[in-house]
């Protein structure tokens, strides 16, 4: 305990980077996670292997009309969708879920989840860090993290596998998405760009096309006769010059590794399955999303929007969004389980919120923190399970309640990282990987 | 050494200990809460704030994070849970004894052995009727640890003991319940019990250890273990380098040779101004004969308007340059002011008074627009200190530093300069004013905390007048321990890549310098020549240890902490970007810019640029430098390496590349300008003949030849990182 302690994590970092130009895979993405003795003691016990795909729905599904439907509840409440049976019997999801309905067995739904803010932003954060802001936090900021986000803290803990980067977001970086104090080496690998757009590739990650494979070879050929500080040994007495020059034949793996091509390839897939998935941005990001972790990421987080469904909430949800959640994340589910990956990715889909359950009157619903469900699956948690209820009308959890804090917690146990482990802030302040070491234990 | 040093120690520990607890008569009657209770919970981590010492508490049960409120600790353990945290009757069967030892299952593990004397020393308290002590019992005044000094091999162990101090004079050990905490855990380890390992880098190395709010601290040298026989004279350029090489000779590290005119060109400019010299500079550098042409080559660059632009956007950093905060306009003139400061090279302390004492309509004093940023008297005072002072005393805003001697009542006294500060709205802008302002008040005592600086007793009232104006006057003046050695700290940092306190904003009793004898010179020197920041950088340039080349020797290898070679540097992120648009020859449009704007120039942290913000510009959401990271990611070497981008600046056709190929028939001449455009120095004969011989190998095309050329010069760490 005594000697724990780091400033500005700046040992850290610097003891990372020594350690990691002794070992080149290991070193890999983030060099970060080989040197602090959390990990060390994350070693100790080692990890489950488990990956995760975050679907985060911004904006804010509204799960009192899709997950935690209240049929009985007064008509201003209830909303015209109605409930239908699913794969396991007692649970019922909306009507507009049908293919949702037939995959059940494989998803559970936390009832009892609230936090208790309804703003875009801190909430955001909080779901995506499992922390809520504190005072000074700007929304406006990219990235924003106060604390970092999952992907950074299970890229900093576990590192790499293989040649990809360990944690991917797309088809952009959302703004709570990135390392905070935990630094640019275990920042997001971000694909900025469209998976279902014909032309999608991912930036910089080959070279331009007036530069073909042979000449590249030769661009190559050439960086080393003028690279003279590899002979002269700065570099490998510089800790960031070491760093630099590891990164870079680690890009250089990256671009030729087969894997990693085919892993971003979304091409390579059949028609069939791309239909599968639903030839929309949300359809294709779940099936990219696969495709990556199949390749050895660790964390995928996928952004999607415009769930803030203030207006004409219910025509929204029927024609234009459900249909696309309903295919993407159905297949997701069926798709890794007939590749045998379920047991070993979990999958998180929630909003930041969830919705008032009192309809507005323009036919929509609001912001609503207090009270929503969040859905998980595989990585090792039982499926077709309930946790927990709200109440009556959806407004509280009905008794004990989950938060944001317990969702991050069941997920870094359900990924082999400790989450009592700390981490440092610039003011030399430990915080813990998550805020809470209590667990959705029904799940498991 | 190790061994023999270690069992008397135990045994003596042990002793005192005991007599702590429950040993000699006079101990027997007085078990003191304070003394003898809170430290073990503080040694074992209960009250951190991972645990019983977040603000909520654990489980239900809270303690005040490292024990920093007794009284409340006390009814904590004896008044809440129902009695069962602590029963007289059953010692045995208190929870703070079940929990801590395992007994019941305990969220935080098992913390306390039930053999150890801690365990019987909390029995002990419990069964006596849980005595809180007397406001009369001795405190703990200070504490030594022994030894202070020592020279360890590397590889070799050293066991620390510490001793406490009580108000009555009693000295005891405390070795076993102290906290220690290594500065630089690569060059020495300690662990809990105070045993210092000696690792395999050589340097300087302090070890702090801290008991009931006291610190001290241990410092070793860990030499190399092979002598240097025949130790050279080394040559003194000036008072920089004695310290330096004294230093390196006790550590057995010979300094690298000096730096070539090419490395000292390139290094010197991006240093002062941020820019890399154009080949046309460099030739002329190169071939000029003068002796003193680096020192005329210092003053040449800080006569340059890149010098105001470069610093000004580390200002900007740190003094929070918030368009965000303050609107378009504001920010704008606060970031005029700090430019201007640079320019006009004001004296630093001027410059700080102009900030901490800002009074009046803030389109005269721009610099009170920090107040519009930073807007809390509290975070004002934190923020102000580690800016100017170096010293961080946000922790104390709610306990007690755990590795400094601020206490509530420092923080609160720093804090109580700026509730005066008011802004008044009148015609034509806002006044920064003065009011009556309210109280601030002790949060746990309830008594009020007077204006008072870091160091000095709480006063019996407000001193009269505007309080932050002898706030800036304490600050400035010229023995203010923290002041001038804080700046030049941070400016031995820039140019070195290493300050001699590190972080270079932390500076207390228990983070000493790697140099004290240095950092003493620097800032006396920056004293007598009154704060005058281009004297201190060229007292700085023309140091024999400035211009040192980076490349190793068999000595000093490993070492990067005592400047026995050149540090090789990563630009920030606006640096590095200018360097890749002026070595391409295609100057970049920022959005929101007039043309030709160049990215050291952005005042606005928050242009958008894909570039920028890969490479690590802060956000200037706080006042640490750290906040701009310049550590390397593999998203960052692939968009250099593949980016569309960096492509286009490579082959436009109005760029280097296009005119050199126009221009230039003989391949070496390309190859030769290439060179001195990229890294301000000739090819050697080999690079010059493979890459001249790649142009030829393709007249074809030859342009895109000479593009390959450009982008491997781009993607070298010679180019990337400033050496």
């Amino acid at each position: 305990m005594a000697t724990a302690n780091h400033f500005c994590d700046r040992v850290t970092r610097r003891d990372a980077l020594r350690v990691g130009s002794a070992s080149l895979f290991g070193a890999g993405w983030g060099l970060g996670q080989l040197l602090s003795r959390q990990s060390i003691a994350a070693e100790t016990s080692p990890p489950s292997d488990v990956s995760v795909i975050f679907l985060f729905l911004k904006g804010g599904l509204s799960t009192i009309d899709t997950w935690d439907m209240k049929p009985n509840a007064p008509s201003e409440f209830r909303g015209p969708f109605a409930p239908i049976a699913t794969n396991i019997p007692g649970i019922e999801v909306c009507e507009h879920l049908p293919m949702l309905a037939g995959q059940m067995d494989k998803v559970s739904l936390i009832r009892n989840f609230g936090h208790r803010n309804s703003d875009h932003g801190p909430a955001d954060h909080y779901m995506l860090t499992g922390y809520h802001p504190i005072p000074g936090f700007n929304p406006n900021l990219s990235p924003n993290n106060q604390r970092p986000a999952h992907g950074s803290i299970i890229s900093r803990k576990l590192g790499p596998r293989g040649s990809v980067p360990p944690y991917v977001c797309l088809p952009r970086m959302h703004a709570s998405a990135g390392p905070a104090y935990l630094g640019a080496s275990v920042a997001p690998f971000v694909v900025e760009a469209d998976p279902n757009s014909p032309s999608f590739a991912v930036p910089d990650l080959l070279p331009p096309l007036v530069v073909d494979p042979g000449r590249f070879e030769n661009r190559k050929e050439l960086l080393g006769v003028v690279d003279r500080f590899q002979k002269s040994g700065e570099i490998a007495a510089n800790r960031g010059a070491n760093a630099v020059n590891t990164f870079q034949r680690k890009a250089f793996d990256l671009m030729t590794s087969s894997a990693t091509k085919a892993a971003f390839d979304i091409s390579a897939e059949s028609g069939e399955m791309r239909d599968r998935y639903g030839r929309n941005s949300l359809g294709q990001a779940c099936l990219m999303a696969r495709r990556l972790v199949e390749a050895g990421v660790r964390c995928v987080s996928i952004d999607h929007t415009n769930w803030d469904t203030h207006d004409n909430n219910f025509s929204v949800l029927k024609n234009d969004l459900l249909p696309l959640l309903d295919r993407g994340m159905s297949t997701l589910f069926a798709d890794l389980s007939e590749r045998d990956m379920l047991k070993k990715t979990l999958v998180v889909v929630t909003g930041e919120f969830g919705r008032t359950p009192r309809i507005n009157q323009n036919s929509g619903r609001d912001h609503w923190g207090p009270s929503f469900t969040v859905a998980m699956g595989g990585g090792g948690i039982q499926g077709g399970r309930v946790v927990g209820k709200s109440d009556p009308r959806a407004e509280k959890p009905d008794g004990p309640a989950y938060g944001p804090e317990e969702l991050s917690s069941t997920m870094f146990r359900l990924l082999g990282v400790d989450p009592n482990d700390e981490f440092y802030t610039p003011e030399g302040r430990p915080v813990k990987i998550a805020a809470s070491n209590r667990v959705i234990s029904e799940l498991l | 050494m190790q061994i023999s040093l270690r069992i008397p120690l135990l045994v003596v520990a042990f002793c005192l200990v005991g007599s702590v607890s429950a040993g000699a008569d006079d101990t027997v009657r007085s078990l003191n809460f304070e003394n003898d209770i809170l430290p073990i919970l503080t040694r074992f981590g209960c009250n951190t704030s991972g645990c019983h010492g977040k603000a909520e508490g654990q489980n239900g049960f809270k303690l005040s994070v490292f024990g920093f409120d007794p009284p409340g600790d006390y009814l904590a353990l004896t008044q809440e849970g129902r009695g069962r945290r602590v029963v007289p009757t059953l010692p045995d069967q208190s929870l703070l004894l079940s929990k801590a030892s395992g007994v019941v299952p305990h969220g935080g593990g098992v913390r306390i052995d039930r053999q150890s004397e801690f365990y019987q020393t909390l029995r002990d308290w419990i069964e006596r009727g849980l005595p809180f002590g007397s406001p009369d019992d001795p405190q703990v005044v200070s504490i030594a640890v022994e030894p202070r000094e020592r020279q360890l091999a590397v590889q070799s162990k050293q066991q620390l003991t510490v001793a406490a101090t009580y108000s009555d004079g009693r000295v005891v050990d405390v070795t076993r319940l102290t906290k220690f905490q290594s500065n630089n855990e690569g060059l020495a380890a300690v662990d809990d019990t105070g045993l210092v390992t000696a690792g395999e880098v050589p340097g300087e190395v302090a070890v702090m250890a801290s008991y009931m709010g006291q610190v001290d601290v241990f410092r070793a040298l860990v030499p190399r273990s092979e002598p240097i026989a025949n130790y050279p004279d080394l040559p003194e350029f000036n008072f920089l380098d004695g310290p330096v090489y004294r230093k390196l000779r006790t550590l057995n590290i010979l300094p690298s040779g000096p730096a070539s005119d090419a490395d000292f060109l390139r290094r010197v400019s991006l240093d002062v101004i941020g820019t890399l010299p154009t080949a046309e500079a460099s030739r002329q550098f190169l071939a000029d004969d003068r002796t003193d042409k680096r020192r005329l080559l210092v003053d040449s660059l800080l006569a340059r308007p890149e010098y105001a632009d470069f610093w000004a956007l580390k200002w900007a950093d740190v003094l929070r340059v918030d368009r965000q905060a303050l609107g378009h306009r504001r920010a704008y003139e606060y970031y005029q002011f700090l430019r201007t400061s640079v320019a006009t090279n004001k004296p630093y302390d001027r410059l700080c008074r102009e900030i901490v004492a800002a009074r009046g309509p803030l389109s005269e004093q721009p610099g009170g627009s920090f107040y519009k940023v930073v807007t809390n008297p509290g975070t004002m005072a934190s923020t102000l200190s580690q800016v100017f002072l170096g010293v961080r005393i946000e922790c104390a805003q709610c306990h007690h530093h755990p590795f400094d001697r601020w206490s509530q009542t420092d923080y609160l006294g720093m804090q109580a300069h700026f509730t005066q500060m008011a802004f008044k709205t009148v015609l034509g802008g806002e006044v920064l004013i003065s009011n009556p302002g309210a109280a601030v008040t002790h949060p746990r005592t309830g008594q009020e905390v007077f204006a008072h600086p870091l160091g000095t007793e709480n006063p019996t009232g407000n001193p009269a007048g505007d309080r932050r104006q002898l706030l800036a006057y304490w600050m400035t003046a010229d023995d203010n321990p923290w002041f001038a050695r804080n700046f030049v700290n941070r400016m031995w940092a820039h140019f070195m890549g290493r300050g001699l306190v590190e972080p270079i904003d932390d500076m207390r009793l228990t983070n000493p310098p790697s140099n004290p004898e240095l950092l003493d010179a620097l800032a006396k020197s920056f004293v007598e020549s009154e704060y005058d920041v281009k004297q201190l950088v060229r007292t700085i340039c023309a140091s024999r240890v400035y211009q040192t080349s980076s490349t190793p020797n068999d000595t000093n290898r490993k070492d990067d902490q005592n400047y026995s070679r050149a540090l090789l540097k990563r630009p920030s992120a606006e640096v590095l970007f200018d360097a890749v648009c002026q070595v391409t020859g295609v100057e970049e449009k920022f959005a929101g810019t007039p043309a030709g704007y160049r990215a050291v120039q952005l005042w606005d942290s928050q242009v958008p640029h894909y570039f920028l913000k890969l490479f690590g510009r802060p956000s200037r959401v706080t006042s640490c430098e750290c906040e701009r990271t310049i550590e390397p990611s593999v998203a960052q070497v692939l968009h250099v390496l593949n980016s569309p981008e960096i492509q286009d600046k490579l082959s436009h056709d109005g760029g280097r590349v296009a005119q050199l190929e126009r221009d230039v028939s003989d391949d070496g001449v390309v190859v030769d300008e290439l060179f001195l455009t990229f890294f301000s120095r000739y090819p050697s004969l080999e690079e010059r003949t493979a890459s001249a011989a790649y142009l030829k190998k393709r007249p074809d095309n030859r342009r895109g030849a000479v593009e390959d050329l450009a982008w491997s010069l781009l993607n070298t760490v010679e180019f990337v990182f400033n050496h």
